[in-house]
Order: C-alpha cells, then structure tokens, then sequence
C-alpha cells in the first residue's frame, strides 16, 4: 500500500462509520470520532466507565492522521500513519472485528405484481496461512448454496456484481435452508482440509529438516553436559515453536446471502 | 508427511449467536474494505519481503535486500549484519524493521546507536521507511513511542534503564555491536537484560576468530543456545583460534552472521585515483624544519618526550602556524622556564617568523584551480585549518571549515553551505566522521595521518555509496622529510591507497600488532641512524605483507555466508 492507498483507505473507513472528517487535505487528515469509534481505537475504558457512571456528556476525540509527513503542514500535530504502523493494524484489525458478520439481500426489481425468491447463501472468506519457520497465506472466499449444497469459489467477487441491500425488498420472500448454517459451515471446512490435505507439502518437510539440522547443532553444544537445565530446554521449545510446520484456517468474515437463482452464475 | 490443520472455530459461534439474535450485522462497506484489507496483508509467497513494495523513496541494492531476505527467511530475526563500512547496514536493519511491522510480529522497537548518529537513525527510519522512530529527549517516550531511538549511554542509566527494562521489545537493534564483545562490560550487561524477540547487531568489525567473542555475541542472541559457559570454554578453551577446524561452530556463526565485501556486492565501484604531490620546502620552511628535527640533539634543555619533536617535525610539514601554537603551548606549560628553554623556544619562534610562504598551501591553490570543482582538504591541524581559511579567502576561493566538536546541527549546516555555496571544505581529523559528502570527488590530503584507518575514513566519506565519479586523492608529502619515509612506507610499499576499508581491517586486526602510531613513532623517535629507521620500517611493511598473505590464503573462513 502506498501512502496515497492509505489515505484513500482511511477516508474510507471513517466515512462508513460515520465520523465527520473535519479537515482532509493533502498529506493528513482530522477526524472527530464517534462514540462507537473512540471505544474502538483510542484505548479509554476507564473514561467511558466513569462517563456512563456519572452519566456525563461524552465527548469523543479528535484524531489526527498524517498520511505523508513530506507535503502535510509542518505544524499539523498528530500520528505518522504508515503501512506496518500499530495504529494502521489496529483499524485494520477493527476493520475485520466491525464488519465480520454480515446478512445481505439481492435488491433486484420484482415483475409487477409477483413475488419473487430469494435463496439462502452461506459465504466465508478465509485466510488459509502455511506457516513453519517461514509464512505464506492464501485468501479464499467460499459459497455455499444451503439449499442443494452447491459451493462456489471467489464467492466474494461475484457478490460485488450483485447489487445487495441490508433490509429486505419488497415482493420478496426467503426460502429456508436445508443446511443449517453450523453444518454448512463444516462442509466448507472439510472441504478445504480435504483439499490442503492432498497439496503437495514438500514444504513441510524442508521446515522439518531444518529444525532437525538446529537440533542436531544444539544437541553438540551440549552432549558432555550432565544436566542440561532450563535454557536446553527453553532452547528446544524455541526450536519448535520457530520451525513445526502447521496449516491454520481462520475465517476473515462471512454471512448469509439471500440471492435469485441468476445472480451466481 | 501429513501436516497438522487447524480451523478455527471462534468465528461459527458467534455466527450462531448473531443469527438466533437476528443480528448485529455489519456494514457492508466495512464488510468490502475489510476483504481489501485483507488482500493487502496476505504474505503470498513463502520466499520474498514485503516491504520493498511499500517504500516508494526507497530503491534498495540487491544486497541489501538479499541481507534482509536472509535475516527474515532463514535466521529467524537474530543476527549479525556485519557488512563492510558504506554498504548500508542502516538500510538493511530498516528493511528487516519495516518487513517484520508489515507482518504485525513487530509493534515496540528500539534502536541503540552512537550518540551523534542518533538524529540520523530517526530521520533515515521516517524519510526513508515511514517508520515514525522517535528520539528519545523525554523520559515518557519509552513507553508511549513505539520505536524510539536512543544512544547506549542514555538508556543504561537511571531513571531510564528500569522504565526499559518494564517494556517488552519485540526487536531491538544495536549499532556499533562489536562494543558488546566483552561480556564483563555494563553494556553487555544491559543489552542482555532487555526483553526482546527478534535482535540485530551491527557492527563494521567482523566477528575475529576468537571464542569468546562468538559466545559472547551469540548468547546475547540465542541465550542458551551455546550450553553454559563453562562448559562451552572447557570445550574450546577461551583464547584459542580453532574457530576454523571446528565445522560446528563455523555452522553455527553463518547461522547468525551476514557480511558483504565490497567486492561481492556486484555494485561498480568508481575507482580512486591516487597521486602523490611532492612538495619542495623553501630556504626558510627548511630551516624551521630542521631546526625543529636538531633540537634533540642539542642537549637535554628540552624534558619532554620524543612525542613533541616528532609533532613539530609533522606541523613543520604543514604550516608555520601549527608550529608556532605546539611552541607557544610548550612554553605555558612549564611553570618556571629554565632561561635556556626560553630562549630555544625564542629562537625557534624567530625561525617561524623568518617563514614568510607555505609552499603547500601556494600547491593547494594550484590544485584547487585547475581541478575547478569541489574539493576537501585535510589536515591534522587547526591551526593549518585556520591559516588555509585565510590564505584561500586572499585568493577568491570560498571555503567552509569542519571540525568533529561541532554539533550535529552546525555539521549538517557546514555540509550543506559546502554543496551549495562554497568550493572547498577544510576539515581537521575529528570531522572525518559521520558525515558523508559524495557530491565530491577531490580530496587533498594537506598533511597524511599515520594511523592509515583515520586516512580510510576519509577517503571514506566520498567513495562511498552513491559516489558518481572517480575519486581522486592528491597526497601532500614535503620532500626529505618524516612524512615523505610515512608516506613511502605506508601508502606506497603496501599500496594503501587502493585498497578498501575491510581488507586493512582484517589485516590489522589479524595482526594484532597493536598501534600503527606507537610503531612509526618507535621508527622515527628512536632511531638513532637512518640505517636503523631503513631496517626497522622494512620489517614492519614485512610484517604488514605477510599478514596479507595470510588472509589470503586463509579465505574468508567464518566471515562469508554462503
């Protein structure tokens, strides 16, 4: 992400949650957060704690973003924002804990007079990370139709041709699922261990002959020592912990879709 | 082999929950801008760094990266960046920070460096990474700064060593490391005290060969990783040098350590031009000269050591002025002066007076002329530094001194007076440091100094990264004098001047012949004949030579990372 990307992603952010941004020029921005917001980023409970005791008027901060300290004002005050700083993981991280639970319908026209059904969709988008002593992550976003089980990949990407809508529209009914959403939500796990499972893993096991080479040089460090003690062993845990090679799935976000039968193709 | 897969089931519960409760949903713009969030955090390849990709001011050289790769991928964070002087370690440690910050593992850093490269770290960490590293002026910036910067010497000690030692690092790194060797030291003490996940050391100085320096930089990395120390010491006896005979511990050094050459780096270096300018005295320069060089033999009026008649035989060499200060300083120092020590001095002052050109300086001027561009000059001398402000100013030429007691503010503004507005800058030995000035490629070495790692580091300061030219070195020596047998011997005999810092380092150290200055001082103090200074400068350039062929011989045991 560029330092433009990241301004652009900011203002973004703040809109949907609707903060006013009081002042957004080139290189950093102002923000006045909302109540919801200030409990979110700016790390006060016990001020909100005394506040909803003694039933005081709120008062959320103001917070200012610099996006690119070269062409922001030199007197502006506030926090260098760049891509791998704490602030920016941090609205990452409420980014993904805002929004990980979703219900969404088609907003399609209805033909005059009729009534339209909508079916029941389960989709996930999940971070799939190989992880020894080195990482990597692959994104996927899965759908599932929980009606006759059909499961979809890049469900995401489809949804966004979709045009989609929290409320339900009018003329429209749901269909109920005949897959509850927690045995769907097992389908699409065991489908994908299924598939992880049969992936080539050769990578697992150059991590583990690597850790093996380490334990070998550690054990030489300490072969004529009667006790080993505590740092051999803490040595070795950390031996494990750097190199054990593990497959982790964990979910991004996810929901229900109500959609017509044409809008996955 | 099957490998273990996790799912995490967190996420279903509450899904469950949401949906018996008909809600909270989400948005699904922050729904849609968190899926981009996600995209842009994936680590798509288990090979490769991420942070390049985001620093656009930044165009690192694949060295760098490769050391950055290196530390991320295969050492697990802890290492020794060993690279020769003017690699770039600094953009090395920044890549390696940046990388481990993109991938959330580092949040809380801290940096120790020298004092003086403290500003320079916190400017190069945000212009150059967007990494916000803080100075630490204010005690409250240990805890609220995520990355803070901070020299040694402040942070071991108190109030701010216990606020350290409460945080939790999650990498910490040390500049100027090789300090660290001994571990007896509170430095080393200190260092190991902090609490921290990932560490880097940096240092110019290769790990030598010795073992108890690898135990001591390793454990500071990997406590425990060696076993206890003396059963370590036991095992490899504490001075010995098998380092090279034993494959486990070579293992174990290319685990933790990382050093570039120059030569491997692959970069085209521009070349150095070295000419000596032999410079012929005046009837009244000589007089002084050897006036300055007798005076040992006339009795024993003069109590000092040997030290004094050799430094003004050098100022000699250099300027009038510089003789005249080291005189007048001699004469306030004795408290009484005998009458005689005050007229030898009187007399030697008369001859200073007699002087009435500096045929260098009038050299200099012609240099300064015909190479029509930036140049530095050298001199040991503030007094020459003073005088040559002058002489230039007389001749139209814009100069701007540079001496390593101003402070960081006043340098920065010097180097930048000289790029901008003024043709040449005169610095004294202490301003040969921490200061880089590749926009020029001349320098003058008005007077050499004998130490020649104070000539490299000036030398140094131009050719360096981001030099565009080739450079050129014109080396002042006044002919029949000390510093025409110095520069003969040192930077002719052993061609000094074309080779680069780590290949003197490592013949120096190797060598461990101690003080380069108490070995000249020794050939030209105390000889009583040039018969016997001829012999003994042969043997020391034998000596140097021999230890060159060692090192060539020996490889690059335990230094390279293959």
């Amino acid at each position: 992400m560029q330092q433009q990307e990241i301004h652009n992603f900011l203002e973004r952010y703040f809109q949907s949650n609707q903060c006013e941004i009081i002042d957004n020029k080139q290189g950093y921005m102002t923000v006045q957060l909302t109540i919801e917001l200030d409990k979110e980023l700016m790390n006060r409970p016990f001020y909100w704690h005394y506040l909803e005791k003694t039933g005081g008027i709120p008062n959320p901060m103001q917070l200012t973003l610099i996006t690119d300290p070269t062409i922001a004002p030199e007197d502006i005050k506030g926090e260098v924002i760049h891509f791998g700083s704490p602030r920016l993981h941090q609205i990452f991280q409420s980014t993904k804990n805002l929004a990980g639970y979703i219900r969404l319908y088609e907003d399609h026209k209805a033909a005059p007079g009729g009534q339209m059904s909508l079916r029941p969709w389960l989709g996930m988008n999940l971070r799939i990370s190989y992880q020894c002593d080195r990482k990597k992550d692959i994104f996927q976003s899965i759908g599932l139709h929980l009606i006759n089980g059909q499961m979809v990949d890049h469900f995401h990407d489809r949804l966004l041709k979709v045009n989609l809508t929290p409320k339900i529209p009018d003329y429209t009914f749901t269909l109920s699922p005949f897959i509850k959403p927690q045995s769907g939500i097992a389908r699409v796990a065991n489908y994908l261990k299924e598939t992880i499972s049969m992936e080539n893993h050769d990578w697992a096991d150059e991590a583990r002959e690597r850790w093996q080479k380490d334990l070998q040089l550690l054990e030489h460090f300490y072969e004529d020592t009667e006790d080993k003690g505590e740092s051999y062993d803490n040595e070795k845990a950390a031996l494990k912990d750097q190199y054990e090679p593990n497959v982790c799935i964990s979910i991004v976000n996810g929901g229900l879709y109500y959609l017509t039968d044409q809008a996955i193709g | 082999m099957t490998v273990h897969i996790e799912f995490d089931s967190s996420w279903q519960n509450e899904f469950i929950q949401r949906i018996d409760n008909d809600g909270p949903w989400g948005s699904w713009e922050l729904y849609k801008l968190a899926i981009e969030v996600e995209k842009h955090t994936v680590i798509p390849e288990f090979a490769g760094l991420q942070a390049p990709l985001h620093l656009p001011n930044l165009t690192p050289l694949p060295h760098q990266l490769e050391v950055a790769r290196q530390v991320v991928e295969n050492m697990n964070g802890k290492a020794i960046l060993a690279d020769e002087v003017g690699l770039g370690k600094t953009i090395e440690a920044g890549l390696i920070l940046k990388e481990y910050m993109i991938r959330g593992l580092v949040k809380k850093a801290l940096i120790l460096v020298p004092a003086s490269l403290v500003t320079q770290w916190s400017m190069e960490m945000n212009s150059k990474f967007f990494i916000p590293a803080v100075a630490q002026r204010k005690s409250y910036v240990w805890e609220q700064c995520d990355v803070v910067v901070s020299s040694i010497d402040t942070a071991k000690r108190e109030p701010h060593r216990e606020i350290i030692f409460q945080q939790d690092y999650d990498l910490i790194i040390i500049d100027e490391a090789h300090k660290l060797k001994n571990n007896k030291t509170k430095n080393y003490e200190f260092v190991q005290s902090l609490r921290k996940k990932f560490c880097l050391l940096l240092t110019a100085t290769p790990i030598q060969n010795r073992i108890s320096e690898i135990f001591n930089l390793v454990s500071l990395l990997k406590p425990g990783h060696l076993g206890t120390e003396t059963a370590f010491y036991e095992k490899y006896r504490k001075d010995s040098r098998s380092l090279d005979d034993d494959e486990h511990l070579k293992q174990l050094v290319n685990k933790v350590m990382i050093r570039n050459r120059r030569q491997d780096t692959g970069i085209e270096w521009t070349k150095r031009h070295v000419e000596t300018i032999p410079i012929e005295f005046s009837e009244d320069e000589k007089n002084l000269y050897d006036a300055v060089s007798n005076m040992h033999r006339e009795g024993d009026w003069i109590s000092s050591s040997q030290f004094s008649v050799m430094t003004l035989q050098r100022e000699a060499c250099s300027s009038r002025e510089a003789v005249f200060y080291t005189l007048r300083n001699m004469l306030k120092k004795q408290e009484e002066p005998s009458m005689q020590f005050e007229e030898k001095i009187q007399s030697l002052i008369g001859k200073v007076e007699a002087v009435q050109r500096n045929s260098k300086a009038e050299k200099a001027l012609d240099y300064i002329n015909k190479i029509n561009d930036k140049v530095i000059i050298f001199t040991e001398y503030r007094a020459t530094q003073m005088y040559l402000q002058w002489f230039l100013k007389q001749h139209g030429i814009t100069s701007v001194p540079f001496r390593g007691g101003f402070k960081r503010g006043k340098k920065d503004w010097m180097r930048e007076l000289f790029q901008n507005h003024a043709q040449v800058l005169i610095a004294t030995e202490a301003g040969g440091e921490g200061i880089n000035l590749q926009f020029c490629s001349h320098i003058i070495n008005f007077d050499l100094p004998w130490n020649p790692m104070r000539l490299e580091q000036r030398i140094g300061r131009i050719h360096r990264l981001g030099q565009k030219s080739d450079v050129h070195i014109y080396n002042f020596a006044t002919k029949d004098t000390v510093e025409e047998h110095v520069l003969k011997l040192l930077y002719e005999k052993i061609h000094l001047f074309e080779k680069v810092v780590g290949d003197l380092d490592d013949i120096l150290t190797k060598l461990q012949f101690g003080n380069i200055d108490d070995h000249l001082l020794d050939i030209f103090g105390k000889s009583s004949s040039e018969g016997e200074m001829r012999i003994k400068m042969d043997n020391l350039t034998a000596m140097i030579e021999f230890a060159e062929t060692m090192k060539e011989e020996s490889g690059h045991a335990a230094t390279g990372n293959s």
